[in-house]
């Protein structure tokens, strides 16, 4: 890792308003250009203290109001890295500025990737799962404790990130990927969101069947107990597993999946089965 | 209900609009909005009820980039208050709730699209002539006006809703609001499918199935499976990076052999970095 001792007190100035600006990456989303305008608010800081001459903050600001795109937990890497290039450029007489949008471009797609399975996938999974526990048994902490086990780890990434993109530059990240070792930390962080997943899948998704087999007024066959000694909650299982098999491989919307578990359950209890 | 209309109104401006202001916070998620409402029309308890009901359904909806399949927000918001409105209407609020979330995300597109997209060209066009001031008010100005267009939608729907809402559901007989709960307690599964559609490789698929059987069978809580999750994924990591070494040694040894030996070293100090990010 670098020294990060040797930013200037400017320097972590610029950086903590990096921080707060890039929030609002996607305050004036557009369909054109995403978070262009998000990105640009947080570039002027940077703009305005490595360029003098007025053509050059103009330049600058055209090459920011582009196209972007990423996970918000990691965008500050990017803007910290795009940072140290526009400081380059500034320094630098023969610095070639389209690498600037190019490095963007090619950090967004793949930090998204992992940002969205890592922060989506993991984290806000496992907070949800502990705050939703705490709001069926009534505790008013639950929307609380959900933000700040959101909150806590991203801010910090948010944060560090940041700071990282800044002075490390473009090579760690492409270094990371060149060594496999992005595959091996985002394999580990599906295989922690998969098993809660499962574990919420059990606690969340559940049925219970009616219907019993009666012959001559008595219960022969007691449905839900049977399929209980069978595999607990093996009906919510397969559902689960059928919507996922839909989404996945038949691509059917997750609007015509809801509707239609809609359908079938009014129809089911119409019917008496459950 | 004027009173009900505006703080509806106005959580949803500061909840669903205020994460886009902060960004990826988390703040528009119905396990936050649904409490707060509760909390505002006097009645918390349903309100995190109903949070955590439509926080399960609409677990996989994630919004990435202003694209997203329902704003579970809009329909938080409106579930809640409709359901104190209507006195303990818990199973027949989740699926109100869901046709207003596909509306909700209806009108923000439109919005979106309609609103804010024309403006694409001003924000160029500011860019180019380097107005940094009058950029910046754009940004946060298109911010003010799309959520404020979203926030009349709440506004109306329980200043002229609720009353109408209550009415048709008075008609519905029983064994449709059985089913309705019924659906309620299955919906969960279409926001795991949508999770499990990012997470899922088929080499670490068994391990959704070692968390689904803890919790069947063992009755752990959540908090305690994703401990042990992450003492999986550690182990997990470890190995797998101890294979990578081993393969790439196997792959490095006639390259490093053909090549100048100053690439080893690079080598080697990469993996001394590697094993500080690790430990």
């Amino acid at each position: 890792m670098a020294d990060k001792n040797d930013l200037t007190s400017r320097e972590k100035k610029l950086l903590r308003q990096m921080y707060w600006r890039s929030f609002t990456l996607y305050s004036a989303v557009t369909p054109a250009k995403q978070g262009a305008s998000g990105f640009e608010y947080t570039m002027l800081p940077f703009i305005n203290e490595f360029y003098d001459d007025e053509e050059e903050k103009k330049q600058a600001m055209v090459r920011h109001n582009s196209y972007f795109n990423s996970n918000l937990a990691l965008v500050p890497f990017i803007m910290g890295v795009t940072a140290s290039m526009e400081k380059e450029n500034s320094q630098t007489k023969d610095f070639n500025t389209d690498s600037i949008n190019a490095i963007k471009t090619s950090l967004m797609g793949p930090l998204a990737g992992i940002g969205d399975s890592v922060f989506w996938g993991v984290l806000k999974a496992i907070a949800a799962g502990v705050a939703i526990g705490l709001a069926k048994s009534g505790n008013i902490l639950a929307p609380i404790v959900f933000l700040l086990i959101f909150n806590v780890p991203v801010q910090l990434i948010r944060w560090y990130s940041g700071k990282m993109g800044y002075t490390l530059g473009s090579t760690y990240i492409s270094q990371l990927y060149e060594n496999g070792l992005i595959n091996i930390l985002t394999k580990a962080a599906s295989t922690i969101g998969l098993m809660m997943v499962g574990a919420m899948t059990s606690q969340m998704v559940t049925l219970k069947v009616k219907w019993n087999m009666v012959v001559a007024g008595k219960k022969v066959l007691e449905t839900q107990s049977v399929l209980d000694q069978v595999f607990i909650g093996l009906l919510p299982l397969l559902i689960t597993l059928g919507c996922f098999y839909l989404i996945k491989k038949k691509n059917v919307s997750l609007n015509t999946l809801i509707f239609a578990i809609i359908i079938i359950s009014v129809l089911a209890s119409l019917a008496g089965i459950v | 209900m004027l009173y009900q209309a505006i703080v509806v109104a106005l959580v949803v401006f500061l909840t669903v609009g205020g994460q886009e202001l902060l960004g990826f916070t988390q703040l528009g998620r119905p396990i936050v909005i649904g409490p707060i409402v509760g909390l505002l029309l006097g009645d918390v308890q349903t309100g995190l009820l109903l949070g955590a009901s439509l926080e399960t359904i609409f677990m996989g909806v994630v919004n990435i980039g202003g694209a997203m399949a329902a704003e579970p927000g809009l329909a938080s918001a409106l579930a809640v208050a409709f359901a104190i409105n209507m006195h303990g209407g818990l199973g027949v609020a989740l699926p109100i709730a869901i046709p207003l979330g596909i509306i909700g995300v209806e009108v923000k597109t439109l919005i979106y699209v309609l609103v804010v997209g024309p403006f694409a060209g001003v924000f160029d066009r500011l860019a180019a002539a380097g107005k940094q001031r009058k950029y910046t008010g754009l940004h946060f100005g298109l911010w003010t006006l799309q959520w404020f267009l979203y926030s009349l939608i709440p506004f109306f729907a329980i200043l002229f809703g609720s009353t109408a809402t209550q009415n048709v559901i008075n008609m519905i007989p029983a064994s449709i609001i059985n089913g309705l709960s019924v659906a309620g307690n299955l919906l969960p599964a279409v926001g795991m499918a949508m999770l499990m559609k990012i997470l899922w490789e088929n080499n670490i698929s068994v391990y959704y199935f070692l968390g689904f059987l803890i919790v069947a069978y063992f009755k752990v809580p959540l908090i305690a499976v994703a401990v042990m999750a992450i003492v999986i994924g550690v182990v997990s990591a470890q190995n797998d990076y101890r294979m990578h070494k081993i393969e790439k040694k196997a792959d490095e040894r006639p390259v490093a052999a053909a090549s100048s030996t100053g690439q080893t070293n690079i080598e080697t100090t990469d993996e001394l970095e590697n094993d500080d990010f690790f430990s």
